[in-house]
């Protein structure tokens, strides 16, 4: 019993000691924004996603019925058959006309001569990371280059927190002095996605370090101006941003399968 | 100044019972008509087709043992891809809310009024677009050949 009670109050200034010692250090407020772009075209098909689309466009043939341009086609070849044959009542308006397969064949001619746009853009040909017309089956996350101390760093945007601000207006202002009034971005919650936090090399202000508050935005119109700024792909995160930062902001994003 | 006219109270019950009459008739009506529903063009097939039917039947195909094999067994495949994908994507979400999660209680440790403005909805975001993706790029300045796109789909009135 004598233990048990001890043990408590042990546990109890415990907890006071910790709660006194977290109170102590104060940490700077700092908001990062994540802007992504999404992609603008689809992702390639793996090889079973093709091997099952090809299954079912079969199966849709099977179970359809013929179309008019089928049953045209058919209805031409009857019609030249009677005229190899010479025989009498052909119907020579129904001859003379186009057929099925002149029509088809004109069709195929101006769909060969149509061009699509390429997937790969003039900023993939000149590896430009700077433009927002890359990559564009990826995702692609906006990064500005931020100096930190002495060292110039690729990081999301982000910047302090102001007295009489919530979180989600500093966000939007931080786009707004990093990237310029012409992008324009869609945030998507007033709540942060993600936490990151670090320790200043020395006390700066009396405070240790920042606790930076991750807003996820997308992409909607403009590019920015102002600063350098990159649109990475994942990979490119990867490489690019340190370590333990890296894995927080990957923890909020959504994982691309190719 | 005109004088009022004093009316029966009488013709004034009649003209009372007549509007109620007349109301009731029109919602009577209204329920009739309520439950017909509106037609749907694209699922009532057209007489040509029914018609022509014989013409249009493809000759029944026998599927060889070995395709019918293969297809059930790409058919199984796909299942088990498509599970996987599925419970990638909920670790995925998990993963996502655990992140927003954590960051929420960060905050409510550093200010509880911070915490409180980040957990308020956002209602700016409801009426909600988007586009896309497409399966090619947009080609830029592209006029379309084929003259105006004319909206067909016919408007219903509730």
């Amino acid at each position: 019993m004598l233990i048990k009670k001890l043990l408590s109050r042990e546990i109890i200034c415990h907890k006071v000691f910790i709660r006194a010692l977290s109170a102590k250090p104060s940490w700077d407020i700092v908001t990062g924004v994540c802007v992504e772009r999404l992609p603008v075209v689809t992702p390639p098909l793996n090889e079973i996603q093709k091997k099952y689309k090809d299954m079912l466009y079969k199966i849709e043939i099977e179970k359809s019925l013929k179309s008019d341009h089928e049953l045209r086609h058919e209805n031409d070849k009857v019609q030249a058959e009677l005229l190899k044959n010479e025989s009498a009542d052909i119907d020579f308006d129904a001859v003379s006309k186009i057929t099925a397969q002149d029509f088809e064949d004109a069709c195929n001619e101006e769909y060969t001569q149509f061009k699509f746009a390429s997937i790969e853009t003039d900023a993939d040909r000149k590896g430009d990371k700077t433009s927002i017309e890359r990559c564009l089956q990826r995702h692609l996350v906006l990064v500005t280059q931020l100096k930190l101390g002495k060292d110039l760093k690729e990081l999301l945007p982000q910047g302090p927190w102001k007295e009489g601000e919530t979180l989600r207006q500093t966000a939007e202002r931080i786009i707004k002095e990093k990237c310029g009034p012409e992008l324009q971005v869609q945030f998507l919650s007033n709540a942060p996605c993600g936490f990151y936090k670090y320790k200043y090399p020395s006390e700066i202000n009396g405070k240790v370090g920042a606790k930076v508050f991750f807003y996820y935005a997308t992409y909607k119109a403009g590019s920015a101006s102002k600063s350098k700024v990159n649109w990475l792909t994942r990979k490119e995160l990867e490489e690019t941003l340190p370590e333990r930062y890296r894995k927080s902001v990957q923890d909020f994003l959504i994982e691309e399968t190719y | 100044m005109k004088k009022k006219k004093k009316v029966d109270p009488a013709i004034i019950k009649a003209r009372e019972e007549r509007r109620r009459k007349k109301i009731e008739k029109q919602i009577r009506r209204l329920e009739k008509n309520a439950r017909q529903l509106k037609p749907i063009d694209e699922m009532e097939v057209s007489l040509d087709i029914i018609d022509q039917l014989g013409k249009r039947k493809r000759p029944t195909m026998q599927l060889s043992p070995a395709e019918a094999e293969a297809r059930a067994l790409l058919e199984k495949e796909w299942t088990r891809y498509k599970r996987e994908e599925y419970m990638a994507n909920i670790a995925q979400i998990d993963r996502i809310m655990a992140s927003q999660r954590r960051a929420l209680d960060k905050l409510y440790e550093e200010s509880e009024e911070l915490y409180d403005e980040a957990i308020m909805p956002d209602l700016q975001l409801i009426p909600y677009s988007i586009n896309g993706p497409v399966a090619t790029p947009p080609i830029k300045n592209y006029n379309s050949p084929d003259g105006d796109y004319i909206d067909v789909s016919k408007k219903w009135d509730n």
